[in-house]
């Protein structure tokens, strides 16, 4: 079934357009991978559909509604969270008060400390800072930080926006492998990322962003496969 | 609004945080050098003060507050501005910069919005009292009370007026158009002819009540009933706001202040909690401005300039933009050194000046820096509505405040 649906959707900033035409679909229970160059417009993409940027055409649909208009805030309460690029934690709280902000659009208060115990589980290292502060941890654990408070508010969609990023290489194999388990656990994934490699092999679908339009797409072995993309993206060919 | 929906429950939240501190304090010894990287930039006293018992703190604020309405009696004979400025009159004005000072702390500590003209809602506030009692006012008269919540109400409207449009604006934007919204009310004053310009209010009215001379209490050269009753709003609006600070409002406000766009994908609705923290800062301008036009009964277009805007944004800096009791120390001590130390009055915009920059780089956080404890209660009623026993065996073990104060006790012991 189609959780969210993009359909030529084009974004400007002021006269520039960095967005065109982009169309898209994303299954429930999916791993969706977004890969591209820098300035391919795969953030733009994520802050347009978690409401941060507004598309100057087109229509977005969740959940079979038609949420073009609706506010960031009001996005996360019908289920679309995200954990945005550099991270975006609060620095001046502790782990335990970032993942009570993740809660604020909540209406259930009953399934928080559900909630909490899925973060704590799936980032044990979460639960050992827990009254740490935000900025005084490291990039990896502020990853992790980021990813547990944007699962708090319990989303049908979550969006990752380049969750490896700086990240030391047996740290990326981590995030990764807890992508795949929080998709396990019935939850829809949505992620640029600029580790073509790790991110296709992990995505069952996938789509390449160039220049703001979308060049290709297939699943993620089709792409791993494919000779153009091996040379654009994988450094081999 | 959702401004009603429960400020957590503070005592009891109060009490356990203390009773953490205290027994992480009296726990581990061996350990506070692992826990360093959890410390914080925070005072030794403000350490202390948490480490007590919320009766403990109670009675030491009362004390406090006793101490405090009886200042202009006590009249303390370094303190005191005399004979350069009559010293309950300068109490009076120590008041007002304090109540100025918490107001505009709601909108610069609490929601980080740079408000570089909040001067006019002071301008509003005073001409609001002033319009209303004066006779020199064609107006309708009231008694002067009841302008109080009227120019509240009236500031708070002049909030959301400026707030609406300009509050999608960031950071420096928002602070030239605030400066512009400071000098439009000025100018507003002088070309209106219903605000009199330089020729001004005279006799604004008063609270009611005459000594048995027949002599109002409430007069121009007795500071000593205006002191008294700025003193007590000043606690009211400090209580109300502390509430504030510690229920959902004040950790939208501070996760606005922190991250903006990170709190809009947290689902706070951040332009909403903008416009109210303008309107509740606005609100305690207006307030401070009526008082202060009611105790000098005059008001004028002279007093209402950039400067003074900018000595109100010093005082919050001085005192530590996101704590209300330091906005009001900085408020009492930014009105306080030039009525005391009349003979270098004349300079002190340049004494403030370097004073900034001294407290910027030795203690860039404010005499009393803000600590983010609001959402350490915001954890505890997490932990209450999740139905998790708060008092698990390992949350007392290293407890924000622990380590720091455990380090500035041994650094204290050395010492």
């Amino acid at each position: 079934m189609t959780l969210l649906e993009l359909e030529g959707v084009s974004v400007h900033y002021g006269r520039i357009q960095a967005l065109r035409d982009i169309s898209f679909t994303v299954n429930e229970g999916e791993v969706v991978a977004l890969i591209g160059a820098n300035g391919a417009g795969k953030t733009t993409t994520m802050r347009t559909i978690s409401g941060l940027l507004n598309c100057s055409e087109g229509k977005i649909t969740f959940a079979g509604e038609d949420i073009t208009k609706m506010k960031a805030h009001i996005r996360v309460v019908h289920g679309i969270s995200q954990a945005p690029e550099g991270r975006g934690i609060f620095p001046g709280m502790t782990v335990m008060e970032n993942l009570d902000m993740g809660t604020f659009g909540r209406k259930d208060r009953s399934g928080v400390g559900k909630d909490l115990d899925r973060v704590f589980d799936l980032f044990p290292r979460l639960k050992e800072r827990e009254k740490q502060y935000g900025g005084t941890m490291s990039g990896g654990e502020q990853q992790m930080l980021a990813i547990g408070r944007a699962l708090m508010s319990n989303p049908k969609l979550l969006l990752l926006d380049e969750p490896s990023m700086g990240l030391a290489p047996q740290f990326i194999r981590q995030i990764f492998k807890i992508i795949k388990e929080i998709n396990n656990q019935g939850t829809t994934v949505l992620m640029v990322e600029q580790n073509a490699n790790q991110a296709l092999a992990g995505a069952h679908r996938a789509f390449v962003l160039e220049t703001g339009e979308i060049t290709h797409s297939g699943t993620g072995k089709q792409l791993l496969e494919d000779p153009s993309i091996k040379e654009a993206y994988l450094g081999v060919g | 609004m959702s401004m009603t929906d429960g400020p957590t429950p503070l005592h009891t939240a109060a009490a356990e945080q203390a009773a953490e501190d205290r027994e992480a304090s009296s726990k581990g010894a061996g350990k506070s050098d692992l826990r360093q990287r959890g410390k914080r930039k925070s005072g030794y006293f403000s350490d202390r003060w948490h480490a007590l018992s919320r009766q403990q703190q109670w009675a030491f604020l009362s004390i406090v507050v006793v101490l405090a309405y009886l200042l202009p009696l006590l009249n303390p004979p370094i303190i005191t501005t005399e004979p350069g400025n009559n010293f309950a009159l300068a109490c009076f004005d120590m008041a007002r910069f304090a109540l100025i000072a918490v107001g505009l702390n709601v909108v610069v500590g609490y929601a980080g919005l740079l408000d570089l003209g909040y001067v006019a809602f002071f301008a509003v506030g005073s001409y609001c009292a002033a319009m209303l009692t004066s006779p020199d006012s064609p107006y309708l008269h009231i008694p002067y009370l009841w302008t109080l919540p009227i120019a509240m109400a009236v500031t708070m409207f002049f909030g959301v007026m400026l707030g609406v449009p300009t509050l999608r604006l960031r950071g420096d934007y928002l602070a030239i158009v605030t400066l512009g919204f400071g000098e439009i009310i000025r100018i507003l004053a002088t070309i209106i002819p219903a605000m009199k310009g330089q020729v001004g209010f005279q006799n604004v009215g008063h609270p009611p009540g005459t000594e048995a001379d027949g002599t109002p209490i409430f007069s121009n050269s007795n500071g000593v009933p205006w002191y008294w009753l700025t003193l007590t709003i000043i606690i009211i609006v400090t209580l109300l706001v502390g509430n504030l600070e510690r229920s959902r409002v004040g950790r939208a406000w501070i996760a606005i202040r922190e991250d903006e766009d990170a709190a809009e994908i947290m689902g706070v609705p951040t332009f909403k909690y903008k416009v109210w923290a303008f309107a509740i800062g606005a609100a305690i301008g207006g307030l401070s401005g009526a008082l202060f036009a009611g105790q000098v009964g005059f008001v004028n277009n002279q007093k209402f300039d950039v400067t003074t805007s900018i000595l109100f944004l010093a005082a919050v800096v001085l005192g530590g933009a996101g704590n209300k009791v330091g906005a009001i120390l900085g408020g009492a001590l930014v009105s306080y050194i030039p009525l005391r130390f009349t003979a270098i009055a004349e300079y002190k915009y340049l004494i403030f000046g370097i004073a900034l920059v001294l407290i910027m780089i030795f203690r860039s956080q404010g005499l009393l820096p803000a600590r983010q404890r609001l959402l350490a209660y915001g954890r505890t009623a997490l932990n209450k509505i999740t139905t998790r026993d708060a008092a698990k065996p390992d949350s007392a073990d290293d407890s924000p405040a622990g380590p720091s104060s455990r380090a500035a006790g041994q650094r204290g012991a050395e010492a």
